[in-house]
């Protein structure tokens, strides 16, 4: 049958079709790069943070001026809280715990200047707690109450505070031995007990105390309307995921941002890639419309041969061949290239990730071959149907 | 192989004055293998639209067309197909050749669909229409004679139990006439095949079974 394709490829634009080619082609590359590159910069990012040490999340409502006004209360109500526990990315919340009592914090000690303020304590649950200490103990028999301060309070004041103030700098090991009593007040009478500062935390920034304290102590002088927990602290095991952020906003709940930095960059770059994947469709769209009526035209350039060859007892089938398999030579060259520019581009990219010490995959990922095996036989099968569909309208 | 034709006419030649015609007035008509049939007429009398129609390329007609008491309108394209390869075979008017191929090539085309002939007797055939020195030549730029010798051979390389001639000898003159009828008579023989050969009627074909005016 050399002859029927000799016949039927003279009629072809080598300008349309070397132009179907590289547009999908470059359309291919891509979509496929895009993919590749996806793939690894995920699994840079998850490889990025310890696996073993999950995201602490501090999350708080934003402060609205009713609530300055007072005709509103903040806080997080049952509901939210649920609402929260419930989302994919949170696998433990639990609300703050506030005094609902006054406390005040005193020294009574020679070598330091007189020092007294009124505090606020929050508790949570042991296990949210970066700070290990076994003084962070509460026994009602012993009366000690170990305080966990920020490690940012100690900054402000030895690296802010002090020096302005000309205060000696305190190191941790000192502020720990500083004695100060607490005073928690009941209504109309209380108590003065000792107070340690146990140790600082980098996660929480409140003033801790020991939950079971805590409660213990909001039974005993507690006084002050219950309100719901202005803060809760959420854990999460993969702080990557975009939906924090995106639920965060939509509830304009507020955090530390920092913390969910590896979230946003995951965000910006599924924009990105989205973007990437929406211009290589755009692309491969056009392509295969190029594609497709080149196909086309050389069909009905064609169409007083076929006609002919029709007559000459040629089924519309055998006529199609040359146009199918002139179709599946271009297919297969437009999977075979994109995915030796991938993998080369794969490989470049690899080096250059290599100087900032990222570690990206050199090979293409699995998931290439699929996509594009999938997309070029879908887009043959077009094209095949397309072809059937013009030499049978011209055969009888 | 039997065609029969069941007050068939088509469409364009119904305002036409077609009285006497042996064709478009018959009730029925039979035309069946091993028979050979010269159907004569002047131009513009239908005679190529009757091939055609026998040849599934025209659908215009009104009547019914059954071959082998099947009605024809109930071929499908595929059924078309085979019956052309190997059971009908047709000399167009218009030769339908593909002028950029060589003469042997536009046979070739022909008998690579079935392989029936060699190339040895393809170079016979072309001999005894003294086409042999032509072979090679781009039928685009033979004459429209020696053309219609190239459709004829092409014609002859397939299996067929009818073979339809469409004025095939009309650039032809008559020694030339003569022997490829000839060449055409002993092929359908040795098939035992039917004929139908339309003709302005210029020269006297010897051995015909039946002629029918149209």
């Amino acid at each position: 049958m050399r002859l029927l394709y000799q016949i039927l490829w003279k009629d072809h634009s080598r300008a349309h079709l070397l132009w179907a080619f590289l547009g999908t082609l470059a359309g291919f590359v891509l979509l496929l790069a895009g993919i590749q590159f996806y793939i690894d910069i995920k699994s840079v990012l998850s490889e990025n943070r310890d696996l073993l040490d999950p995201e602490y999340i501090v999350i708080n409502k934003n402060v609205n001026i009713a609530q300055t006004l007072g005709l509103s209360t903040g806080g997080f109500s049952e509901e939210e809280i649920e609402e929260i526990a419930q989302q994919p990315f949170a696998d433990q919340v639990s609300p703050f715990l506030s005094n609902e009592f006054p406390v005040s914090g005193y020294t009574e000690n020679e070598r330091f200047p007189d020092f007294y303020t009124e505090l606020f304590f929050e508790a949570i649950p042991d296990e949210f707690i970066d700070v290990k200490s076994e003084e962070w103990l509460w026994d009602p028999e012993v009366g000690k109450i170990p305080v966990i301060i920020p490690q940012d309070y100690l900054n402000l004041y030895n690296f802010g505070f002090a020096p302005s103030q000309g205060l000696p700098q305190i190191p941790k090991g000192v502020l720990s031995m500083i004695k100060f009593k607490l005073r928690l007040q009941g209504k109309g009478w209380y108590d003065d007990y000792d107070g340690q500062i146990v140790g600082f935390s980098n996660r929480i920034h409140s003033i801790l105390v020991p939950l079971d304290f805590l409660k213990w102590a909001n039974d005993k002088y507690g006084y002050f309307d219950k309100s719901n927990p202005s803060q809760l602290i959420v854990v999460s095991k993969d702080p990557t995921d975009p939906s924090i952020i995106r639920f965060l906003e939509e509830k304009s709940y507020d955090t530390i941002r920092e913390k969910l930095k590896s979230s946003r960059m995951n965000i910006i770059l599924k924009l990105i890639i989205s973007f990437l994947v929406v211009v290589a469709a755009i692309i491969i769209g056009l392509a295969f419309l190029v594609f497709l009526l080149s196909l086309q035209l050389m069909i009905s350039r064609s169409s007083e041969k076929i006609r002919r060859l029709n007559k000459l007892g040629f089924h519309f089938r055998e006529i199609s061949r040359p146009y199918i398999l002139l179709l599946l030579v271009l297919m297969t060259a437009v999977t075979g290239f994109s995915l030796i520019i991938t993998s080369l581009l794969a490989g470049k990219f690899h080096n250059m990730a290599q100087e900032w010490s990222l570690n990206t995959s050199t090979s293409l990922h699995g998931i290439i071959f699929g996509v594009s095996v999938g997309l070029i036989a879908l887009i043959s099968l077009a094209n095949v149907a397309a072809i059937l569909i013009s030499t049978k309208k011209l055969c009888k | 192989m039997i065609f029969r034709f069941e007050q068939m006419i088509p469409l364009p030649l119904l305002e036409q004055d077609t009285a006497g015609s042996e064709v478009w007035e018959a009730d029925s008509l039979l035309l069946e293998q091993g028979k050979s049939y010269v159907i004569e007429a002047p131009s513009g009398r239908g005679k190529t639209s009757l091939l055609s129609v026998m040849y599934g390329i025209r659908t215009d007609y009104q009547g019914d067309v059954f071959l082998d008491g099947r009605n024809i309108k109930s071929f499908t394209m595929r059924e078309w197909s085979a019956l052309r390869k190997k059971r009908l075979s047709i000399i167009f008017q218009g030769l339908e050749l593909f002028d950029d191929l060589s003469t042997l090539e536009n046979i070739q085309l022909k008998n690579n669909i079935t392989g029936h002939v060699s190339n040895e007797r393809i170079g016979e055939l072309a001999h005894a229409l003294g086409m042999e020195p032509y072979l090679h030549r781009l039928a685009g730029i033979l004459s429209f004679g020696q053309q219609q010798r190239v459709a004829i051979i092409r014609a002859l390389v397939q299996p067929f139990d009818f073979l339809l001639a469409d004025e095939c000898f009309s650039h032809m003159d008559k020694e030339n006439t003569l022997k490829a009828y000839q060449l055409i008579q002993h092929e359908c023989e040795m098939r035992k095949a039917g004929l139908v050969l339309t003709s302005l009627n210029e020269t006297e074909l010897p051995d015909i079974d039946v002629k029918l005016n149209l």
